[in-house]
């Protein structure tokens, strides 16, 4: 019994340690110096383009909008920001990408039937909880792999992968 | 029992409350309602208005669509956003009779400078203004003739460096606004004034006369007369890239539209030396006052006053000379 605890707990505390640098682990990305950044975006009815645009924590970001066909807003969710843009005069914001996440951004001037579905992203930092989440997930599986032959009932030395079901019964 | 008397209460409040609220919050009985399409779906509702002098007229404004605005042509009035959903209420009063076209300030699409209605207003004033005749129609200018320059400056020519050439270059004395920038360097350049200049600077003397004709205040004011009406088709740097432009040219290849041959489709590349440089004040203004007659290119004779008119055609300037 000894013998399986040890060899159980051995691997055990490997992924255990893996994991917790996973979730921990500071994002490489999100260390990088902060930058001036600098957007166009083009609003038409009813979309922006990009319609999704990324920085970095700490960026100075600058947007133009510039409205093609009629007059277009932008407001972006959670910095409570809003910018409109007539078609020829396109405007400008300049903000601190100070909080990290992922915003909607709306159009805030009533353009047509589709406005309200005008609807655009920004992220700020890289998607750090996708990335863990996956890094997470593979690693389960990973040890469910591993485990499942060490897990056996007879402790023979060496022992090579067994993937018949009935062993782990 | 107690709660029946209340909830009885309640009853009539709210029949007797509604009508009496609905009352009170159209504070304005009297007031015209105005609503606001885009001109693909039928402009203005009702599209003629009619006035008296000095008699206050209210409008009530709503849009069915999008974001407009209300603006009185030749007015002072300040634009009003027409919003969908809300009413915004205005007076009106007018002191000279006369046909007066009221129209849209906020881009609403491709035809957005149709819609226009008209209000006509009667009765006579204490003094009577007489409009003034623009150039084009006293001098009887073809407008729609092209006007290409023969000469052409090598880089932008530069007011600045003009007049740090020290030489006086003032139009002449009466501005001969219907002188074309190319002919007035022909002038120049066969005047024994400019015998030691190069070509280029006898072209940064025609931006000195050109920019002695006008003022910053002139300037500002073209500037922003442009970026509100004429960006989006003639593009904010001049270049006749605006973001309406594509569009443009869609709607006006459609078949049955019967263009007669020589006109550009395209918004005019006001950076273009070899066209511009042709032209003159009073073309400008011609083309501004009476629009392209079916190019593309608005009229925006009943829109403008003759000084608004007059601060555009100096801004247009500003694509071919620096200040
Ligand atoms: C809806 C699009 C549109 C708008 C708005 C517009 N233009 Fe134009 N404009 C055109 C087109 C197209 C042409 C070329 C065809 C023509 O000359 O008629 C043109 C031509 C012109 C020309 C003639 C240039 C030349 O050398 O012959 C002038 C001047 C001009 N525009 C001034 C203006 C001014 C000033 C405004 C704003 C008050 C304005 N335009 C707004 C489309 C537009
Ligand atoms: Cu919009
Ligand atoms: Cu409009």
């Amino acid at each position: 019994m000894d013998l399986i605890r040890t060899r159980l707990s051995l691997p055990l505390l490997f992924i255990g340690l893996s994991a917790l640098a996973i979730v921990m682990a500071p994002n490489p990305i999100a260390l990088a110096a902060p930058a001036a950044r600098h957007f166009r975006i083009e609003a038409s009815s009813f979309q922006y383009t990009p319609a999704a645009i990324h920085v970095n924590p700490g960026d100075q970001v600058t947007i133009d909008l510039v409205a093609t066909d009629v007059v277009h807003g932008l407001y972006i969710d959670g910095y409570d920001l809003n910018l409109t843009a007539d078609p020829g005069q396109t405007a400008s914001l300049s903000f601190s990408a100070d909080r990290s996440g992922s915003f909607r951004f709306r159009c805030s001037v009533t353009c047509g039937a589709l406005h309200p579905f005008m609807i655009g992203k920004l992220n700020v930092g890289a998607n750090d909880l996708l990335w863990r989440a996956i890094g997470l997930g593979l690693l389960a599986i990973s040890a469910s792999v591993w485990i499942r032959p060490h897990s056996g009932r007879a402790p023979t030395p060496g022992c090579a992968p067994r993937t018949s079901v009935d062993d782990v019964a | 029992m107690k709660a029946e008397r209340f909830a009885w209460w309640c009853v009539l409040v709210l029949v007797l409350g509604l009508p009496l609220a609905a009352v009170l919050t159209r504070s304005n009985p009297e007031a015209i309602e105005l609503h606001g399409r885009m001109a693909d779906t039928g402009g203005w509702m009702p599209g003629d208005l009619t006035a008296q002098v000095g008699q206050p007229l209210q409008l009530r404004l709503t849009s069915d669509d999008v974001v407009h605005s209300f603006a009185v042509g030749q007015s002072a009035l300040p634009a009003i956003d027409v919003l969908p959903g809300q009413w915004t209420t205005t007076t009106l009063l007018f002191d000279q009779p006369g046909k007066y076209t009221f129209y849209c300030t906020r881009w609403c699409g491709p035809n957005h400078w149709r819609m226009r209605g008209t209000l006509e207003v009667t009765g006579t004033a204490a003094e009577m203004i007489t409009p003034t005749t623009p150039l084009y129609v006293a001098l009887n200018l073809d407008l729609d003739a092209p006007h290409p320059s023969d000469v052409v400056p090598s880089e932008k020519p530069s007011a600045a460096r003009g007049a740090a050439l020290g030489l006086k270059a003032d139009r002449p004395v009466t501005p001969d606004r219907a002188q074309s920038p190319a002919l007035r360097w022909q002038q120049l350049r066969s005047s024994s004034l400019t015998e030691n200049l190069s070509d280029a600077q006898v072209w940064d003397l025609v931006a000195l006369s050109w920019r002695s004709n006008t003022t910053s205040a002139r300037l500002a004011e073209g500037q922003q007369l442009y970026a509100q009406n004429c960006a989006a088709c003639h593009g904010e740097t001049g270049r006749g890239d605006g973001v309406i432009a594509p569009a443009l040219q869609k709607t006006l290849t459609l078949p049955g539209l019967a263009l007669t041959g020589h006109e550009t489709i395209a918004p005019s590349d006001f950076t273009d030396a070899r066209h511009r440089l042709g032209a003159s004040d009073a073309i400008f203004e011609g083309k501004i006052i009476r629009g392209g007659m079916g190019t593309g290119m608005p009229y925006w004779g009943p829109i403008f006053t003759s000084e608004q008119v007059q601060a555009l055609v100096d801004y247009l300037w500003s694509f071919q000379f620096d200040q």
